[in-house]
């Protein structure tokens, strides 16, 4: 186990850097530069500006610069968010995107796990037909669509649920966010799990379960979920992807201060160590789940060779 | 001797998307106390799904009729509760593929000890006791070990021998054997067929031995049933049925079955 770690921790060195070289090089062949306004600075400031930030050097240098700073956990001075590091921009969004994320991915692997068993259990039934219909609902309408007719039904229509803002992280704030981040999701992860849970349950061990004369639910504890979850944990990171670039709008839509609108803000504006900042955390946040799926994978599944 | 089953006009019907199939049509045998039955036949011609409508594992789209009384208890009249409570218990039940019939992620202790946990409310401590005794029967050797392993980490042999330790865990009265030899090479098909001699010699297990094979079956059973589409050709002694066929469909089936093997 501790070898699978070590192993991924050294293969995602390299893939963080090629990712920052990716990033970098994307925002430097886009046209325009951090400080390019529409009206032409005088030459000798333009000049001077550059100087301070490094952008007069050759390319290749201004790499090498970055990435000494980003090995030291410095990931540069905001160019637009003046008076900002990056650091200091992310620290203030990311507990906002990191709550919003967690209780969306929890809520779908529960939810979505829980209705595909019991689909799965009840196929053929009206329960079944629901679920599938509804999560065919849920897989074809995207959030950015789902988010607004939920803000005008329970927000504006009903008024129950507040439909902007973070609020210091109250829980009513966080309910349609959290429920439009999650449906589709939940969409996806219940057919999944249906599925894989119909090819257990159709498997020659369950037959011997059956005939060992285990009871019903002790078969479904037992013997079945452990083996229909493991393409739900193959999916935690794919998932985990979805939900950041889902959250990235989401946060637009209610006003929530995420990291999201750094993302988009940053783009736009040519920021260019901001961009990448959000890159490199998102991007080391991917490989995290991929590797803690690795790991729950092994745990789960003793065929699983650790290596 | 006692008869501890009494199959009659059992059918087994599924309904599929070309219509009804009938799989097992109007048969009636019987099993007395002790005795090996061996049921020979073709692939398909029926020999497996009667012995799933008897113990109610049939798969969704099966449904059977008729009468299967087990110890004077209408198998076929009781709900799915009662007969999981027969099953394992009085009824143990090996399959063909012992690659895929065990539960990969549960280590091999796991699901022996499960057995009598369930039906005889036995203690962690004395299912594994019995566990140990079930092994030793089977002849698996280095008991301790085993219990930790998974199946993946046995061979097919190894595993289709904890398939049948499970299967003695409660010491059944019955045992159903459904081909339990045909995956397996011939020096270990020799092996386990030995011990289901064995067991007919100690413990007195009735055993039901399903098989394409005849001399598989000629092996071990006492009487023999032979199948064909889903009805009896023939039954009777396995000796004087194997020595003496009547019926041209047994004639052919014996013809199948190379000279060295008679
Ligand atoms: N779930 C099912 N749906 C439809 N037909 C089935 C099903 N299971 C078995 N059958 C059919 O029942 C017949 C008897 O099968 P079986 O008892 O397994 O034969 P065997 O003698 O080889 O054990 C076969 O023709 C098979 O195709
Ligand atoms: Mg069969």
């Amino acid at each position: 186990m501790i070898q699978l770690i070590i192993k991924r921790l050294a293969i995602a060195i390299p893939t963080l850097i090629i990712i920052i070289a990716f990033v970098f090089g994307l925002m430097r062949v886009a046209p325009g530069g951090p400080f390019t306004n529409e009206r032409a600075l005088p030459p000798e400031i333009e000049q001077k500006i550059n100087e301070a930030y490094d952008l007069d050097k050759p390319l290749i240098q201004q790499f090498g610069i970055y990435l000494s700073k980003i090995a030291k956990g410095d990931l540069g001075p905001s160019y637009k968010y003046k008076d900002f590091t990056v650091n200091e921009l992310i620290l203030s969004g990311f507990p906002i995107s990191l709550t919003l994320g967690i209780s969306a991915i929890i809520i779908s692997l529960l939810l979505g796990s829980l209705l595909g068993i019991i689909a799965a259990i009840k196929r053929n039934t009206i329960f079944d037909y629901a679920v599938m219909g509804v999560s065919l609902i849920g897989i074809c309408v995207p959030s950015f669509v789902l988010a607004p007719i939920l803000s005008l039904f329970f927000g504006l229509y009903l008024g129950f649920l507040p439909i902007s803002g973070w609020n210091g992280g109250n829980i009513y704030n966080l309910i349609l966010p959290v429920v439009s981040l999650s449906l589709p999701q939940i969409a996806i992860i219940s057919r999944m799990m249906r599925s894989s849970t119909i090819e257990t349950l159709n498997s020659n061990f369950i037959r011997t379960a059956r005939a060992k004369g285990i009871p019903k639910r002790r078969i479904i504890t037992k013997h079945v979920i452990r083996s229909s979850i493991l393409p739900i944990i193959d999916y935690l990171a794919p998932a985990t992807a979805g939900l950041m670039t889902g959250s990235i709008i989401i946060e637009q839509i209610f006003g929530l201060p995420g990291i999201g609108r750094y993302f988009v803000v940053g783009a736009l504006q040519r920021d260019y160590t901001l961009v990448s900042g959000v890159m490199i955390l998102y991007a080391s946040l991917l490989m995290f789940l991929i590797l803690l799926s690795d790991i729950l994978r092994a745990i789960l599944d003793p065929r699983v060779k650790i290596k | 001797m006692q008869t501890i089953l009494n199959v009659n006009d059992l059918s087994v019907n599924f309904d599929t998307s070309q219509g009804l199939i009938k799989a097992v049509d109007n048969i009636s045998f019987s099993i007395k106390k002790g005795e090996c039955l061996g049921i020979a036949g073709e692939s398909g011609s029926g020999k497996t799904q009667t012995f799933f409508s008897i113990t109610g594992i049939l798969s969704d789209n099966g449904s059977a009729t008729g009468i299967a009384d087990f110890n004077n208890v209408d198998l076929l009249k009781l709900t799915e509760k009662e007969l999981s409570e027969i099953r394992g218990k009085k009824i143990g039940f090996i399959f063909q593929d012992p690659m895929t019939s065990l539960t990969p992620h549960m280590n091999i202790g796991n699901q022996l000890i499960e057995v009598s946990m369930i039906h005889k409310k036995n203690t962690k401590k004395d299912a594994l006791k019995k566990a140990k005794e079930v092994l030793d029967i089977v002849k698996l050797p280095r008991i301790e070990n085993l219990l930790k392993k998974y199946p993946h980490e046995l061979s097919g042999g190894m595993r289709q021998r904890v398939m049948i330790g499970i299967s003695l865990m409660c010491d059944p009265l019955f045992i159903v054997a459904d081909e339990p030899t045909t995956a397996l090479d011939v020096t270990t098909q020799k092996e386990i067929l030995k011990i289901f001699n064995d067991l007919k010699k100690y413990k007195d297990i009735t055993i039901a031995l399903i098989s394409h094979d005849i001399g598989v079956i000629s092996e071990v059973s006492d009487t023999i049933l032979i199948m064909n589409e889903g009805r009896i050709i023939e039954k009777g002694n396995c000796k004087e049925v194997l020595t003496s066929p009547k019926h041209e469909y047994t004639k052919h089936l014996l013809s199948c079955v190379p000279e060295w093997m008679k």
